[in-house]
């Protein structure tokens, strides 16, 4: 392997970076919104949450990245490479994580909740200092595992011709006719990147919460 | 009963089911400024229910709850029913002590008190804080102000509950049964707390399975039985001469042994 091919490879890595982050960054509030569409079992809008949940949870990234890319561009929205995986990746941990967050709001206890009603918190109020602090913590292990296998999903994007840290890799492979070499740094490239996540995690759950609510 | 002066609190003909169980039926009761009334009754009498239905966790299915006149839960005429931000300020005025303490664990015992009158009441932070350093203070908690409530046993935990309920100034105090998830070596450190509110004129409604306490402090007790209050007078009369067999009975199975 040469510089250049080096080079290419941490390419790669950027353009899964490119996909994940932002599919993260809007996934997961997207989520915590389905989840509570559902919890406050809205009618009507709750039932679409279920649904959509249900819809993309069974569709295998890769079907449902060739869907967006070319059924979008049917009504009329001409839509690059790059954002079409970010949207998919975006519908699939959105609903992966709804239920996520579904699990920690069915678990927050009711007095905790009632005593934050008496305390004459309007409905937002409760949300934002007492639940939201409580069940971003009691997910965050979870929502960081959801994380690495969105990590790990990013290759469906090379169906549609983005050159993501696989893609790359099986470049280089074919044209140095080595193929081992490129994807062991490949491993070693997700490896940094998943274990970037979990310290991040680890350092999120150690540090003192005293200064978040008030 | 005679009553001193106009009642802060007013319940009128309150009634509740749940799943097609009527807890409450047809419950009235008023409470005057300044006294501490006390709800005993057997589990199930629907004490708590009432409590409930007063600062409306619970939503009344008939009857009509009033706090100095403005009718708590829906519009004077009982049909619109309240925002979520007018029930929020009226629920604000009624402080209320939870069985299970209900602090939230991820405040500090500190926080735990400041964090309503800053954000419902916007109360200054500064001022606040001292007061929420007063109101520990007072339930002989200053030393605990940086603990989380995990580290706290139940009294102290439960005197949190009552100090996050005092500083905002509550017109009214109701308290769900404050002892009875307590070891009892340390119920009576919440109860002196108790004790002491009421003598400086605390408005309380105390839902309790405390007979001396209530025949101590109470200005008077309603018994409740089977939805209704079945006997409503001063603690002297209700412990001394109760008028029902129920009350009777209910007497003899939690005095037993004091």
């Amino acid at each position: 392997m040469q510089e250049g091919d080096y080079l290419a490879l941490l390419t790669g890595a950027w353009t899964t970076l490119a996909i994940a982050l932002p599919a993260i960054a809007m996934g997961a509030p997207l989520g915590l919104a389905l989840a509570l569409i559902r919890w406050r079992k809205i009618p009507v809008l709750g039932t679409i949450a279920a649904i959509l949940v249900s819809l993309f949870r069974a569709t295998p990234s890769v079907t449902l990245v060739l869907l967006v890319y070319y059924a979008v561009p049917q009504i009329g929205i001409q839509l690059a490479e790059l954002p079409a995986a970010i949207i998919t990746l975006t519908l699939g941990t959105m609903a992966y994580t709804c239920e996520i967050w579904r699990g920690a709001l069915m678990a927050f206890p009711r007095d905790q909740y009632d005593a934050a009603m008496a305390m004459g918190m309007t409905r937002g109020l409760r949300f934002r200092l007492i639940v939201l602090p409580q069940i971003a913590r009691a997910s965050l292990p979870a929502l960081v595992n959801e994380m690495t296998l969105l990590i790990k999903v990013t290759p469906a994007a090379a169906v549609i011709g983005l050159v993501e840290i696989t893609r790359a890799a099986v470049r280089v492979g074919a044209e140095t006719y080595q193929p081992l070499p490129p994807f062991l740094v490949a491993l070693v490239i997700y490896a940094v990147i998943i274990g970037t996540l979990v310290g991040l995690q680890r350092y999120l759950e150690h540090r003192q919460t005293r200064a978040l609510a008030i | 009963m005679q009553q001193p002066s106009e009642p802060l609190l007013r319940i009128e003909g309150l009634e509740k089911s749940f799943g097609g169980n009527k807890i409450l039926n047809g419950i009235d009761l008023a409470v005057a400024p300044h006294e501490t009334v006390c709800m005993l009754g057997p589990s199930g009498s629907g004490k708590s229910t009432v409590l409930r239905c007063i600062n409306w966790l619970e939503t009344p299915d008939a009857g009509a709850i009033f706090l100095r006149d403005q009718r708590v839960g829906c519009h004077e005429d009982g049909k619109k029913p309240m925002s979520d931000r007018e029930l929020s300020e009226i629920r604000a005025r009624m402080g209320m002590v939870f069985q299970s303490f209900a602090l939230w664990p991820h405040l500090s015992v500190l926080q735990n008190v400041m964090v309503a009158p800053i954000h419902v009441q916007g109360r200054p932070k500064t001022f606040v804080r001292e007061e929420a350093l007063a109101m520990l203070d007072k339930v002989g908690l200053s030393d605990k102000r940086d603990a989380f409530p995990s580290s706290l046993s139940g009294g102290q935990k439960q005197r949190v509950g009552i100090a996050r309920a005092l500083v905002m100034k509550p017109e009214v105090m109701l308290f769900d049964e404050p002892t009875s998830a307590l070891d009892p070596e340390l119920v009576g450190e919440v109860l002196q707390v108790m004790r002491q509110l009421a003598r400086e004129g605390m408005t309380m409604v105390v839902v309790t399975h405390e007979m001396a306490f209530a025949r101590d402090v109470a200005s008077h007790v309603a018994f409740l039985d089977q939805g209704r209050v079945a006997e409503h007078s001063t603690p002297d009369a209700f412990f001394t001469a109760p008028k029902t067999e129920r009350a009777r009975s209910f007497l003899k199975r939690y005095t037993r042994g004091s």
